[in-house]
């Protein structure tokens, strides 16, 4: 490549600077409106690989690709929720696709992470005579990964994400009626899943009033 | 409004997402009813319950780090290309 002729230099400079100082805006805008959400996405990843090795790479590639797209944002529409759709296209192209070689799943990982967390069940299950509170962390993500995938993701968008029904219509390409049946029906067997763990510590159902 | 047509709209009404005709026709089988009222009481625990008891981890910090150098890159990369052009 040949060094710049410097003849062009002040051309070249302002065109550079007016340039990139759109660039720096765009850049500022980005980090305020998207990377504030990485963790959001990195879990959502980890929820949808169950591999974190994977989920880095995913966020990565969502990130990369809404950088790139970034002007296709629609200002004033949630960001968190078109980072997710791109990040759940991602996935599929990725993961999906080649259905020979599903994600592996890594479970020493999710029981580190469960294990590292201390038990909280004496703090809370003394003040409250409440099932629900007797559940540790571990049994909640058993109950909901014991869900078929399209309850699962459903209730994270919602429960844990806060989305509206609108945006995970959105995101998952059903109509929001059958976001919303999905939503009950997914409920129902977490309900069933969490009482069979609370039934095992003596709390009966019949009690809960 | 009986009791099977409020237990459908119960997911849906923890979730603030009822038309208002519906929430208003729910409501009102609420007041009348113990048993969904304790149902719908339940299905609020059960939202919460999966907020607060599903861990979330935070992104690693090479994890960070990347992204935030893969702002800076693209500009660095378009700065180049243009001084060469």
């Amino acid at each position: 490549m040949d060094k710049p002729d410097p003849t062009r230099q002040t051309k070249t400079r302002t065109k550079k600077e007016s340039l990139s100082r759109e660039e720096r805006q765009k850049q500022l805008e980005f980090q305020n409106e998207a990377v504030v959400h990485l963790n959001a996405l990195y879990n959502y990843a980890l929820h949808l690989t169950m591999n974190p090795s994977d989920a880095e790479d995913l966020v990565q590639e969502t990130y990369l690709k809404a950088y790139r797209f970034f002007n296709s944002f629609e200002r004033g529409t949630n960001c968190k929720a078109w980072l997710f759709k791109i990040l759940k296209n991602n996935y599929i192209n990725r993961f999906r696709k080649n259905s020979k070689e599903p994600g592996k799943v890594d479970y020493d990982l999710i029981k580190d992470f469960y294990h590292s967390i201390k038990d909280t069940r004496s703090d809370t299950s003394e003040s409250e005579s409440d099932y629900f509170h007797s559940l540790l962390h571990e049994e909640v993500y058993q109950a909901l990964h014991s869900l078929p995938e399209e309850f699962r993701e459903v209730i994270q968008l919602c429960d844990i994400e806060g989305f509206t029904y609108e945006e995970i219509a959105n995101m998952v390409e059903s109509p929001i009626g059958t976001v919303r049946s999905r939503l009950y029906r997914g409920r129902k067997l977490l309900r069933a899943q969490l009482e069979g763990y609370a039934k095992k510590y003596g709390f009966n159902n019949d009690n809960v009033q | 409004m009986n009791c099977k047509k409020a237990g459908v709209l119960i997911s849906a009404s923890v979730d603030g997402e009822l038309s208002l005709s519906e929430e208003r026709e729910f409501l009102l089988h609420l007041s009348e009813c113990t048993e969904c009222r304790v149902e719908f009481e339940d299905a609020k625990k059960t939202k919460m319950i999966i907020k607060e008891k599903i861990i979330q981890f935070k992104a690693p910090e090479a994890l960070i780090v990347s992204i935030m150098q893969l702002t800076n890159f693209n500009t660095k990369e378009h700065e180049e290309s243009l001084l060469y052009e």
